[in-house]
């Protein structure tokens, strides 16, 4: 979510809760003849309030699993995520009273920090990342797709050349069951035909069933139209159309292999924050009962 | 880009219809690692908690002095209801003693609220001033006393705190012995000592205790300075005394025939000694009976001497004369005798009423002090002439050392005052064997 | 008569008087050549090929000459050869050999002459201005190139089978024949009976042989097929040539006949039995379970049916329409079709997929035809009048009462309105009614797709798809002016039910409520007709255009620069539905959005055309919804521009061909897409974005804004 305008009110009310708190702390730190503790009156309703200001941020999967009750709209719920999220640290802290304290807290605040650090970190991301998928991405598709969309971008492209030199890879095992496929050819000559056929099979091809693959030398852009520029000098001018098609269909390729990489970069951090986050709240808990059991 | 179009419909149709119903890549990892780093968290609780160990749970080393029973936490966290294993007073009363601080406060903190375990301190006795201005800081409204006895606002060793009840309302010294500290320590004019002039030094007659070392002008030469009592060591001076501090130059000479000077004790106890000494010494030297003496220069003037006829005439001349010497000249000279029964009887001497201890409610150790010279923190010492002047330090030379900076003296509370009345402290019985302390 | 005596090639014969020179050599055994004669017409002598000299200053045409008395004719003199050989010679100059005839069945007349006469190159110039060749008839091939202008085919067309559709048109070089006045065939009133292509000597007229393979079954004796009524005026060669084009089925009880939803291509007519028509696709929206629920349980769908699940967007349709002379009530969708009924037209003629089930209720005999064959049937004066008298006693009631508003009509008056009512029928393309003309009637739709459109600048606009039972021509009566306000045509075989205007003007003063009703959605239409005009007179930007969102009512647009892929919009369109997602996160991009693929509520809905049941219609104005009697035969999946409509299978148990009594499941399809979530305040995709980035907006209204902060106006704008 961008934090933009419409989070105004959320804002505010954030920071007024962060003051009012903050002077509480304050006032009671000074005043406690033990010293802030999380379990005299008031550093348990900071512990009360932060916790529950995580629950609400970690219920927020639980919110994107029924999406159609109508409990909320899920960008209220992204945004009191965000703003009581970040305001809980601040709760936690007072809390705790700046402390480490034993092994279990020592590991709740480890894990809360690096929560909430990974947060304002993915929301920083969804600040520049979807941009950049969005401009450098012009062909994209849906992520979980896309080996089914390169199944068949690789069949298009096997279409494409049978139509200059006859059924190719799969094509070919088909025209064989059927005794001739029916394809109309385009006119060149036959040692044409077998040339680019072979630059497709040993050039072309094995890049595009396996386009992450280490040695693909059309993985990079420019090298690209460098191969298409010297197949188009080397072959003759009805094969060019099939070229340039074919050259487009690299272009998807290589486009697809980008936003692997981008989406990678958009969703990672989930992998730190989301699980933390709940180990974060079941031990969070446990250590509610425990701490006011002893 | 010859026959490759793009369309909505194209597009759309690549797409099998059901994906987003799968978990795969980032997502299904992200709900595998939120298993595995939850069971893992649980599976480290869970470990201990079949070990019947609530270390997790732990909120902090223990002090130093708690160190041995840190880690059983069954030594205090005593179970009360089933769930509830808080620990409670009682834990601590089994091994200390916290006797009541004072039977009029209006609450009783629990241990724990001031003694703040789990925080590795080395001294757990050393409490936050909180603990004590939770009550002085309005003592008004935590006193059953109305008004308080005690100031009402104390909230640090600040200007909130009053100044000590020896200094306040032009309070005096009580002591009666006549004594004036500038003729005695004066640098410029030194004073008559018994083998010369001597210049005093204040640990010439105030010392504390367990020092060892020899009295300079004791009654004999020389006397040991140490004497252990009921108080701290070293904490409290030992309390002037005649015959070790003002013996060797303020001797009981009560004549001449005499070196020993006559004891100081009660007047009749001098005059028994004066009367036993004449006696004898006439019983040994009847012959000296109708000698006179030249008077004496320090006596006033009196009139002549008449030959004595027997030895008891001759005690008494001279038991008239050593009465005089010594009531209206020696003993004057500190005390400030009474004669509530006449001139003739003997006088009665008023008890010397020095302070042995100032502060009553708070304690102070010299020894700790021992950098600071005598008259930095006694500053009125060397000018006072008057008994009646009260030589301690006010409450403002302690601030200059003790205040609230981490360059400073300790200036929290428990630094001078006790809350628990240790007069009232019951004897130590400790709960633990050895072998509960030490598997 | 007396008899005449003449003399033929030197043989003396006697002929009764008004005997022809042709008959008269026939008689005796003489053959004279020719091409314009047909034993069974009126000679008219026009070819000229059969001239004999019989002494006359010039030659005569035996076929029209009669017999004189003591005539001497040479039927091979060489005056005579020459001339014949000449004639042959012309006609050959200018004819297509070898034309289509020669082709099928090597029996060109005229090539056949030109061969015995030894032609095999004319001497003359082919003509320069072409004939052309008329394919609109579905059963008969007409190529005016090989027309020798012969009038067998016009006088076998009067003459014989007294249809008189075929004439003369036009003069000199221009003369050429003509089917009504100079309709193409297949729009003229020609009934199919094949007697012009029969009586063609030429490959001018041909059988059109629409299928090679052969429909399964036994084929029909030629005489079977002339016992009945309706084939009794076809002639016998036409019905030979296209013997393989009907066949008959017998079915046993219980069998069954065609399958909703499979597409086919023939139509079936019921000699014996009776036959229950039904629709075996359960009337329920299909549910599917994935997701959360679906981690733990098979993806597996399954039905919820009205009384279960009531949906806001369902209508209360009593019937529903199907490709028989039938309606099916909604609660209980089953009818039965006996002996004189035929079903399967719309199949058959549009080849539009199979809109019911139909299984044989006892043993039945039926006749399945090709369309040609049903060409035949439909233009035969006698079946269509049986037909419509069927159509009219069995389905014009329901019909009329699926009316609403029809509804409130007296029995008394729905059998006087079904005697009056007309039974019309148009062909792809013809125009029923144009704007500004003067209303005169009120037209139901009983077969085929109706388009409502008005003229606007850059085309038509249209404003609706009518298909069966839908209704049209209210407007125009009953509002002041009583001119047609918009322009209808027909997108297919269209055959409307006509209500004149007597009538209707007749039913309104009788049953005010109807005119009340009608008047209402008069009103209602006239208002939806003036937003759209509205609306589409914006001017568009270029790439709107291409990407055809100029078409749009409503679009799912996703601000790429917020979303962050992460499905949540999709999950929510499957929860919502059911599990079964209507909107597709992958398409084309508008500046910075991406124009999801769910259903953009075109103005000119695509989808709805041929719908065999009816089932995607329209409600408001705005939102395209797909009923729950939908029958999955993807038809507007397939029409569909954008890809927004999508087919769910699901499975159903249904009795095993293979092993009676047992059951096996099936798989079905049902075909859904966006309803914009009409039960709540906003769409689900939208309101579960998390990052503000869904929208459905109004395009014009939205994308006018660009440039603009678009965060506050997207929520402004979107719906």
């Amino acid at each position: 979510m961008r934090i933009d305008r419409t989070h105004r009110s959320w804002e505010v009310a954030t920071l007024v809760l962060a003051v009012v708190s903050t002077v509480a702390y304050i006032a009671y730190a000074v005043r406690s003849p033990a010293g802030p503790r999380g379990g005299s009156a008031l550093g348990l309703t900071f512990g009360i309030a932060g916790y529950a200001m995580m629950l609400y941020a970690g219920l927020l999967g639980a919110r994107k699993k029924v999406p159609t009750w109508r409990i909320g709209r899920a960008q209220t719920w992204m945004r009191g995520h965000i703003w009581l999220g970040s305001l809980s640290l601040l709760l936690i802290l007072f809390h705790g009273g700046f402390a480490f304290r034993g092994p279990l807290t020592a590991v709740l605040m480890i894990l809360f920090f690096i929560v909430i650090l990974s947060g304002w970190t993915g929301a920083l991301i969804q600040h520049f990342v979807p941009s950049l998928m969005t401009t450098r991405v012009p062909m994209e598709t849906i992520y979980e797709e896309i080996p089914h969309v390169r199944a068949q971008l690789c069949q298009e492209a096997d279409k494409l050349v049978a139509t200059v030199c006859g059924p190719i890879g799969s094509e070919e095992a088909a025209a064989e069951e059927f005794g001739g496929a029916v394809t109309t050819l385009v006119e060149i000559e036959q040692e044409d035909r077998a040339r680019f056929r072979d630059i497709y099979l040993r050039k072309l091809r094995p890049y595009l069933s396996d386009p992450d693959s280490e040695h693909a030398e059309l993985a990079d852009l420019n090298r690209t139209s460098e191969v298409f520029d010297s197949l188009r000098r080397l072959l003759a001018a009805p094969v060019h159309p099939v070229l340039d098609d074919l050259e487009n269909i690299c272009e998807e390729e290589q486009q697809l292999s980008r936003q692997i990489r981008v989406y990678r970069w958009l969703h990672s951090w989930l992998l730190v924050h989301v699980p933390l986050s709940i180990a974060l709240l079941v031990l969070g808990g446990l250590h509610a009962i425990m701490a006011l059991r002893y | 880009m010859a026959g490759r179009t793009r369309t909505t419909k194209k597009l759309a149709q690549r797409i099998d219809l059901n994906y987003f119903k799968k978990l795969r890549g980032i997502p299904r990892w992200r709900r595998i690692l939120s298993a595995v780093f939850t069971l893992a968290g649980l599976a480290w609780l869970g470990w201990h908690a079949l070990a019947g160990s609530p270390k997790p749970y732990n909120a902090g080393p223990v002090a130093r002095s708690h160190a041995l029973f840190g880690e059983k936490c069954s030594a205090c966290h005593v179970s009360q209801a089933r769930f509830q294993h808080t620990a409670t007073d009682q834990a601590c009363l089994a091994c200390h003693d916290g006797p009541i601080h004072h039977a009029e406060q209006t609450f009783t903190p629990s241990c724990a609220s001031c003694h703040v375990e789990h925080k590795g301190v080395l001294r757990l006795a050393a409490t936050s001033d909180e603990a004590c201005t939770q009550c002085h800081a309005s003592l008004n409204e935590n006193d059953k006393n109305t008004p308080p006895k005690f100031a009402s606002n104390i909230r640090g060793f600040d200007r909130s705190h009053p100044e000590l009840t020896a200094l306040r309302n032009g309070a005096k010294d009580p002591g009666t012995i006549k004594f004036n500290h500038q003729v005695h320590l004066d640098p410029k004019k030194p004073i008559r000592g018994p083998n010369g002039p001597v210049q005093l030094q204040c640990s010439d007659c105030h010392r504390s205790y367990g020092l060892s070392g020899l009295w300079p002008f004791a009654l004999n030469a020389g006397s040991a300075a140490t004497e252990l009592p009921s108080l701290p060591a070293r904490a409290y001076m030992q309390p002037v005394n005649y015959e070790k501090h003002c013996a060797a130059c303020h001797p009981l000479d009560f004549d001449r025939r005499f070196k020993e000077p006559a004891p100081h004790k009660e007047p009749k106890v001098v005059y028994d000694f004066v009367v036993q000494k004449l006696a004898s010494y006439i019983a040994a030297h009847p012959a000296e009976i109708p000698l006179v003496d030249e008077p004496d220069k320090r006596l006033p003037t009196r009139p002549p001497q008449r030959p004595a006829r027997n030895a008891q005439e001759w005690v008494e001349q001279r038991l008239a004369d050593a009465q005089l010497l010594l009531w209206r000249k020696s003993c004057k000279e500190c005390h400030t005798p009474a004669y509530p029964q006449g001139y003739d009887a003997l006088p009665e001497i008023p008890k010397a009423a020095v302070p042995a201890r100032w502060m009553q409610h708070a304690s102070f150790d010299h020894d700790a002090h021992q950098l600071v010279a005598c008259t930095a923190c006694h500053t009125k010492t060397l000018n006072s002439k008057e008994t009646s002047d009260v030589l301690i330090p006010s409450i403002q030379t302690c601030r200059d050392c003790h205040h609230s900076a981490a360059n400073a003296a300790e200036a929290r509370c428990f630094e001078c005052h006790s809350y628990h009345d240790w007069s009232k402290e019951k004897p130590p019985a400790g709960k633990f064997t050895i072998r509960q302390l030490t598997e | 008569m007396s008899d005449v005596h003449l003399t033929i090639d030197g043989t003396a014969v006697t002929v009764p008087a008004g005997t022809t020179i042709f008959d008269a050599a026939r008689m005796n055994g003489i053959a004279i050549p020719t091409l314009c004669h047909q034993q069974n017409e009126t000679p008219v002598g026009v070819c000229r090929v059969c001239v004999v000299d019989a002494g006359g200053r010039v030659l005569s045409a035996a076929c029209v000459r009669p017999a004189e008395e003591k005539m001497v004719v040479s039927t091979n003199s060489e005056k005579v050869v020459r001339a014949r050989r000449t004639l042959v010679e012309l006609l050959m100059a200018d004819h297509p050999s070898p034309c289509a005839r020669q082709r099928q069945s090597n029996d060109c007349e005229l090539e056949t002459l030109a061969r015995l006469e030894g032609i095999t190159q004319a001497r003359f110039p082919r003509r320069l201005s072409p004939r052309g060749q008329d394919n609109s008839s579905l059963v008969i091939a007409v190529d005016h190139e090989a027309c020798i202008l012969c009038d067998r085919c016009i006088r076998g067309c009067d003459e014989i089978r007294h249809n008189d559709v075929l004439g003369r048109r036009g003069k000199g070089f221009m003369a050429g024949i003509a089917f009504d006045y100079n309709l193409p065939m297949g729009n003229s009133s020609c009934v199919s009976c094949g007697e012009c292509m029969v009586s063609c000597p030429t490959g001018a007229l041909t059988n059109k042989s629409i299928v090679k393979t052969v429909l399964p079954g036994e084929p029909v004796d030629v005489d079977d097929l002339q016992q009945l009524a309706y084939f009794q005026k076809v002639s016998g060669t036409f019905l030979e040539l296209n013997k393989n084009a009907v066949v008959r089925r017998h079915f046993k009880k219980g069998e069954i006949i065609c399958r909703e939803g499979e597409y086919g291509s023939t139509a079936f007519y019921i000699l014996e039995g009776q036959a229950q028509v039904f629709l075996s696709t359960p009337l329920a929206h299909v549910q599917s379970k994935g997701g959360a629920a679906g981690f733990f349980s098979r993806l597996s769908s399954r039905l919820v049916g009205r009384q279960q699940e009531r949906r806001q967007d369902e209508g209360s349709r009593a019937t529903i329409p199907i490709d028989a002379s039938v309606d099916l009530p909604y609660d209980n969708p089953i009818a039965t079709l006996g002996p004189g009924d035929l079903f399967g037209e719309m199949t058959c003629m549009n080849l539009y997929p199979r809109s019911a089930t139909v299984r044989a209720a006892t043993d039945c005999v039926m006749l399945e035809m090709l369309r040609n064959v049903l060409d035949i049937i439909q233009r035969n004066k006698t079946l269509k009048a049986q037909l419509e008298a069927n159509y009219r006693k069995r389905a014009l009631d329901d019909h009329l009462r699926s009316v609403p508003m029809f509804a409130s009509l007296t029995q008394d008056f729905i059998d006087v309105l079904r005697s009056k009512v007309e039974l019309v029928r148009y062909t792809k393309g013809d125009v029923i009614c144009r704007q500004g003309d003067i209303a005169d009637a009120f037209y139901l739709v009983r077969l085929g797709f109706v388009r409502v459109s008005e003229p606007h600048p850059g085309g038509e606009l249209v404003l609706a798809y009518l298909g069966r039972g839908s209704y049209f021509g209210e407007i125009g009566l009953l509002n002041g002016e009583g001119r047609r306000t918009a322009t209808c045509t027909a997108l297919d075989h269209v055959e409307l039910v006509r209500i004149h205007a007597e009538e209707f003007h007749q039913m309104t003063e009788q049953f005010p409520d109807v005119r009340r009703s009608l008047e209402e959605l008069a009103y209602e239409r006239q208002t939806q007709n003036r937003q759209r005009l509205a609306t589409a007179t914006s001017t568009p930007l270029d790439q709107f255009l291409t990407q055809g969102l100029m078409e749009a009512q409503s679009l799912l647009v996703l601000d790429l620069e917020r979303c962050t892929r992460c499905d949540a919009c999709v999950r929510a369109c499957a929860d919502a539905h059911d599990g079964i997602t209507r909107l597709v996160r992958e398409g084309q991009r508008f500046d910075k959005y991406l124009v999801a693929t769910s259903c953009r509520h075109c103005r000119d809905p695509l989808c709805m055309i041929g719908c065999p049941v009816g089932s995607i219609r329209r409600r408001n104005s705005l939102e395209v919804i797909i009923e729950n009697w939908c029958i999955g035969c993807g038809l507007c999946a397939k029409n569909c521009p954008y890809g927004n409509i999508n087919l769910h299978p699901f499975n159903v148990l249904e009795d095993d061909p293979a092993n009676p009594g047992r059951q096996v499941a099936v798989v079905k399809q049902k075909a859904t897409s966006c309803d914009l979530c009409t039960d709540h305040a906003e769409p689900s995709c939208v309101y579960a974005c998390p990052h503000d980035a869904a929208h459905r907006v109004e395009p014009n209204e939205f994308f006018r804004w660009i440039g603009a902060p678009l965060e506050t106006e997207a929520r402004t704008h979107s719906r």
